[in-house]
């Protein structure tokens, strides 16, 4: 218990502080994003998520979105350790129902493909996703 | 919440890589290419048994013909099909990814496809993109709920008409339906009105030219008729043939065989899984 309260607080995306490991970042143009479709592309889904919680909490009451939260905390979690091979999240996409799905995102530039990926460090990437180390994992880029 | 969830790996999508570097290469006065104009007809419209859709099969770059008899009409389900005006590109990587995902649903549910949920699926993805995906699109289709005819347009905004026109030639084409519409065609009718209004497209129209393909959807049924009415033919072809020169020859040809494959036997009790 007295280590599960210990997990420091780790950066997901967002700006990278991480200046010796990281590289310094240009104040104004890491923040202000490329192109006006972008924020708009990456807002999108949290938004109809929003929306969708907010929905089945007026229709089934709030516990049910709580504890589809929980589900899908517990299946984001089930994943491969960090590395080369990227985790599919079949759990996750069967339950958000993105499995039924096909967009862009999943045939377009996909990242599994990108020739500039360098591949995230393991033992790194483990410490960060236990809470032992700050992240991010893996700079995306060289 | 964040603090249960853990990153999930990155999915792929539009790159917006080199805007920045693009911004900057234009504000040091560096001259960006311009819009290429598009130029399509596309029409559909609603008869007595089904909906039928038309289009010309001119591709342009710009002032250039670069395909004088590609495909425009495109698939989506058995029972629905989409002109598309606009970038080709975009037009055919829209209709092909609503397609999956139709054909997903269908898996999904065991059911026939909707027009509707072609309509839907196409509209909340271009509005999403913000008219930065440049498709501008005639849906029809015979589901079980009738014969429908939607145009979209490539800022996600559609309507549902009775008869519909799209692209560079839409002003030519829709004076034919405009004139001669009427509810209650018969196929042939309807076919013969549909190719009157993309040849109107195809002789008014720099932008749109060569053939006519029809496709007729009736319930149950669908009859593509590529390259249906041929009013702009190849006039001169060389009396004496072409000659080509001779290709490169094949001097010598060898075949190693592959190497033998080995069986492998498994003896004594198999390895225990753990």
């Amino acid at each position: 218990m007295e280590e599960g309260t210990k997990a420091i607080p780790h950066q997901i995306g967002g700006i990278h502080n991480d200046a010796l490991r990281f590289g310094f970042h240009g104040v104004r143009s890491d923040i202000l994003e490329a192109h006006p479709l972008q924020s708009a592309v990456l807002t999108v889904e949290k938004t109809q998520q929003d929306m969708k919680r907010k929905i089945l909490s007026n229709t089934y009451g709030s516990a049910l979105p709580l504890k589809m939260d929980l589900d899908r905390q517990i299946l984001s979690r089930f994943q491969r350790p960090p590395g080369p091979i990227s985790s599919s999240m079949l759990g996750l996409e069967a339950f958000t129902g993105t499995l039924d799905d096909i967009g862009f995102e999943d045939y377009l530039n996909d990242p599994r493909d990108s020739e500039t990926l360098r591949v995230p460090d393991m033992h790194h990437g483990m410490e960060v996703r236990l809470g032992l180390s700050k992240g991010p994992v893996g700079p995306s880029f060289f | 919440m964040t603090n249960g969830a853990f990153e999930v790996p990155a999915k792929g999508g539009f790159s917006f890589d080199n805007c920045k570097r693009n911004e900057m290469l234009l504000n040091k006065g560096l001259k960006a290419p311009g819009f290429l104009k598009t130029g399509t007809t596309i029409v559909g419209l609603v008869y007595q048994d089904g909906v039928i859709l038309g289009a010309d099969t001119r591709a342009t770059e710009g002032p250039i013909v670069a395909d004088k008899n590609c495909e425009k009409i495109h698939y989506m389900a058995p029972n629905i099909y989409c002109c598309g005006a606009g970038t080709a590109a975009d037009t055919e990587a829209v209709t092909d990814m609503v397609s999956s995902q139709l054909k997903l649903h269908r898996y999904h549910t065991g059911r026939e496809s909707r027009v509707i949920t072609a309509l839907t699926l196409l509209k909340s993805h271009l509005f999403r993109y913000q008219g930065h995906v440049s498709a501008a699109l005639v849906l029809g289709g015979v589901d079980v709920s009738g014969p429908h005819l939607h145009t979209i347009y490539p800022h996600g905004s559609t309507d549902t008409l009775p008869f519909a026109t799209m692209g560079s030639g839409s002003l030519a084409a829709m004076s034919v339906f405009e004139s001669k519409y009427r509810e209650g065609l018969t196929r042939d009718e309807g076919v013969k009105i549909v190719c009157e209004a993309i040849a109107s497209g195809i002789f008014n129209d720099l932008g749109s030219g060569s053939n006519v393909d029809v496709c007729v959807i009736t319930k149950g049924n669908v009859e593509y008729l590529r390259n249906h009415v041929q009013p702009n033919p190849r006039t001169y072809t060389s009396a004496k043939g072409y000659t080509f020169s001779k290709p490169t020859e094949v001097l010598s040809t060898k075949v190693t065989a592959l190497a033998q494959r080995a069986v492998v036997t498994e003896r004594g009790d198999a390895m225990e899984e753990e």
